[in-house]
């Protein structure tokens, strides 16, 4: 399981930090490795990335009528999961995912998006403005999701954040409708526009 | 401590469970010995409750523990955080597989056993089946028809409770039953149409071990689906809810855990079991007990290994091998996902509730006296329709509001149906003491030699076109369709390798489950099994089971045993 603090991502913290980045700015893949590979090895930056994670959370399940995945602790679940192997995020991402060529050595999960998206974002995806950071993210799932994507890490991490919303208590029992104790089996009832759908339908989970 | 009892039986889940229970109310004083941990009903459930909120890994478990602990366990579909206390520690029980194969051994160690966490799925054999090997030739013929097990099949079914339908079908004969299940409105569409286009064909919900009345002690089924958690209502049948408390109640039931039975003692000069040597996992102790009569009840592949590694001059290839063929003639069931399909109607309906069964489709192909298909006996289908839930956000693409409202309700309707293959008996699949690994207390691991064959390839490919062409008839789009067997295993059917049989020379068990070779040893769990018929086979080793001791007790009061 590589550490989601790996130098990697220190690295481009501090490409970050030099302010190179600007929302906007055309960079190209090579001109991101270029900035890495010069890069020291400054202290890791777990909150840094713990703000990317909380950000790309909250474009994909925001707080609607309901609270959004930030506030269901996503986050923390990603980190788990990321530290523990889920998902088989204990394999590093496939290299061919890293646009413009192979990810350096010991780049992990969170490095991928957070090169993805910085590109897509022109530099420094969490500096951009918002319609700029979700226009990276749902490009970013867009490709992932067209023909050809199906290798792409962006579905191993959006997998990751749509179960830890739904089987967190906000997700799975105020988003949506939660009851352990059925009690009874209804064969055929109405189901409108307005209604939840169950999170804890077994048989959906499993092959829904 | 006692240690000479009428009878021992050699594990508690479901078949030492029934052995148990009819043995004690026979009046026989009764020894029960079980290799894993006590687990009480209802207080020892710990995750019967818990949301996945609740849960550190929210239900979907920990990798890095499944890598070390669990790497067979884990691939099951009913291996969850909830259950993995459930299921066997791979690490501390290895086994052995041939050269070039694989099998996926699927083990619950524990009070109760795989009662637990069994799928309860609830069929009788046919003479179809009781005829197959005789028909075709495939193994050895089974000794008795299904006129010796029907009062038995009746016995079981009253008293542990299963809930079905009864459909007048050659293939899957009636039962005793509680009131069905019932369908929903896909399924119900889906069998009005599958059975006007193919009139041999029937669509009817599965017959499960889930009551829908109550019976004494026991709650009705509360529609959670989660009974391999372990279920404090009572509700599915288990060692812990349904036998258990009966044998105790005799008052002649001693219950041991915690302790493997390495060998079963063979008396030379008398020509009969002495009774068990066995180890204390916990303490290491080692000591042995003594009966008139043994049931081995530890789960079929368990139950040879213990014979196998039951040695003496007189049985030097294992007890009761005079033949050479325990071991032998292992199966499974060969399954795969016949298709799923994606369903555009009734999107204004829905269910509530987790019913605890799917649909089945029994066997409708080669019941006449000529073979219809390029292969020999059948399959059958298990299945049901649902409609998606949040899981579906893992395939679809959108972010941000749009994509949790559409998440927040019903996605689409989609019916699955899931192809069990009749896995014919072959010489070749076979278990056998390993040659040089042992486990961490000496003993010889078993090593199993088993793969699929064509037969059952040809099968699961017929299947796959004909569950495709239901689902496209009921109005669905088929997504996906699969014609090739899982890793042997996969259907957790696992049986054979003591096999009953008319001649000594070439099986291991006779009519009534006793080895030909000792008398008073009887092997009524899946390892008895000569053919493996293509529906779930827990009920038929229930039904074997109390038939054999209600014979074991008649001869042992007759003095012929």
């Amino acid at each position: 399981m590589p550490n989601i603090d790996s130098p990697p991502i220190a690295s481009r913290r501090h490409l970050l930090r030099a302010g190179l980045a600007l929302a906007g700015a055309a960079v190209t893949p090579a001109q991101v490795w270029a900035q890495l590979a010069q890069a020291g090895a400054p202290p890791p930056l777990p909150a840094r990335m713990r703000q990317l994670l909380e950000r790309v959370c909250d474009l994909t399940i925001p707080d609607t009528a309901t609270p959004g995945a930030v506030k269901a602790g996503v986050p923390d679940f990603i980190i788990l999961a990321l530290q523990h192997g889920l998902s088989h995020t204990d394999r590093p991402p496939p290299a061919d995912q890293f646009s413009g060529g192979a990810a350096p050595a010991g780049a992990g999960w969170l490095d991928w998006l957070r090169f993805e998206l910085d590109l897509k974002a022109g530099g420094n995806f969490l500096a951009a403005k918002p319609a700029v950071q979700a226009k990276a993210l749902a490009d970013l799932d867009a490709a992932a999701y067209a023909k050809g994507g199906e290798k792409s890490p962006w579905r191993t991490l959006k997998g990751l954040i749509v179960t830890g919303y739904y089987t967190s208590e906000i997700g799975g029992s105020q988003e949506l409708f939660f009851e352990l104790v059925p009690g009874r089996f209804d064969p055929d009832v109405p189901v409108g526009p307005n209604d939840r759908a169950w999170s804890n339908d077994w048989t959906a989970v499993d092959f829904g | 401590m006692n240690t000479d009892f009428d009878a021992i039986v050699v594990g508690s889940g479901i078949t030492g469970g029934w052995a148990a229970k009819e043995l004690t109310e026979k009046g026989l004083k009764v020894l029960m010995v079980e290799r894993g941990r006590h687990i009480e009903h209802g207080t020892d459930y710990v995750t019967e409750m818990k949301a996945p909120w609740e849960m550190p890994f929210r239900g979907e478990g920990d990798p890095q523990l499944y890598e070390r602990d669990f790497a067979v366990q884990s691939k099951n579909r009913h291996f969850t955080e909830y259950t993995q206390n459930h299921f066997v520690n791979d690490r501390e029980n290895p086994y052995a597989v041939a050269d070039g194969t694989q099998f996926n051994w699927w083990r619950s160690y524990q009070l109760g056993g795989r009662s637990l966490t069994w799928g309860r799925q609830s069929y009788r054999m046919s003479d179809h089946d009781f005829g197959a090997n005789k028909k075709d030739g495939h193994g050895v013929d089974w000794p008795i028809r299904y006129a010796d097990l029907k009062p038995w099949y009746d016995h079981v079914e009253k008293f542990i409770g299963v809930s079905g339908q009864n459909e007048g079908l050659s293939s899957l004969p009636d039962g005793i039953y509680q009131p069905p299940m019932a369908l929903n409105v896909l399924e119900k569409h889906a069998k009005g149409v599958i059975e006007a286009q193919w009139p041999d064909r029937r669509l009817t919900i599965g017959r499960t071990a889930n009551l829908t009345q109550e019976k004494e002690g026991r709650g009705v089924c509360q529609n959670r689906m989660i009974c391999p958690r372990g279920c404090s209502y009572g509700a599915y049948f288990s060692t812990q809810s349904s036998t258990l408390p009966a044998a105790q109640a005799t008052g002649n039931l001693t219950l041991i855990t915690d302790t493997v039975v390495e060998t079963v003692d063979y008396d030379a000069k008398a020509k009969r079991a002495r009774g068990v040597s066995v180890l204390n996992v916990k303490t290491g102790e080692r000591r042995r007990y003594t009966a008139r009569i043994i049931f081995m009840n530890a789960g079929a592949f368990n139950t040879n290994h213990i014979l196998l590694r039951s040695r003496s001059d007189a049985f030097p290839n294992g007890l009761g091998n005079s033949s050479g063929r325990l071991g032998t003639h292992i199966m499974d069931h060969a399954s795969t996902v016949g298709a799923i399909a994606l369903f555009d109607t009734f999107q204004d309906r829905t269910s509530y509730g987790n019913r605890p069964t799917g649909v089945i489709i029994p066997r409708f192909r080669n019941l006449a006296d000529q073979p219809e298909t390029d292969f020999v006996r059948g399959y059958s289908f298990q299945g049901g329709a649902l409609r998606s839930t949040w899981t579906r956000g893992k395939r679809e693409a959108g972010i941000g509001e749009a994509f949790k409202n559409n998440l927040r309700h019903v996605g689409p309707w989609r019916m699955v149906l899931v192809s069990f293959a009749e896995s014919l008996p072959r010489e070749s699949n076979r278990l056998r003491l390993d040659a040089v690994k042992v486990d961490q207390f000496g003993a010889p691991l078993l090593q199993i030699d088993f793969t699929h064959g064509e037969n059952e390839r040809k099968a699961l490919t017929d299947a796959g076109k004909e569950a495709s062409a239901m689902l496209k008839a009921a109005g669905g789009k088929v997504i996906l369709s699969l014609n090739q067997p899982g890793i042997g295993g996969s259907a957790i059917h696992e049986m054979g390798g003591a096999m009953m049989g008319h001649d000594p020379r070439s099986s291991v068990t006779n009519r009534w489950n006793q080895l030909h070779d000792v008398s008073n040893i009887f092997v009524t769990d899946g390892a008895a099994m000569a053919s493996s018929a293509c529906q779930n086979p827990s009920l038929t080793y229930m039904a074997m089971t109390a038939r054999a001791c209600d014979n074991a007790v008649t001869m042992l009061k007759q003095g012929r045993i």
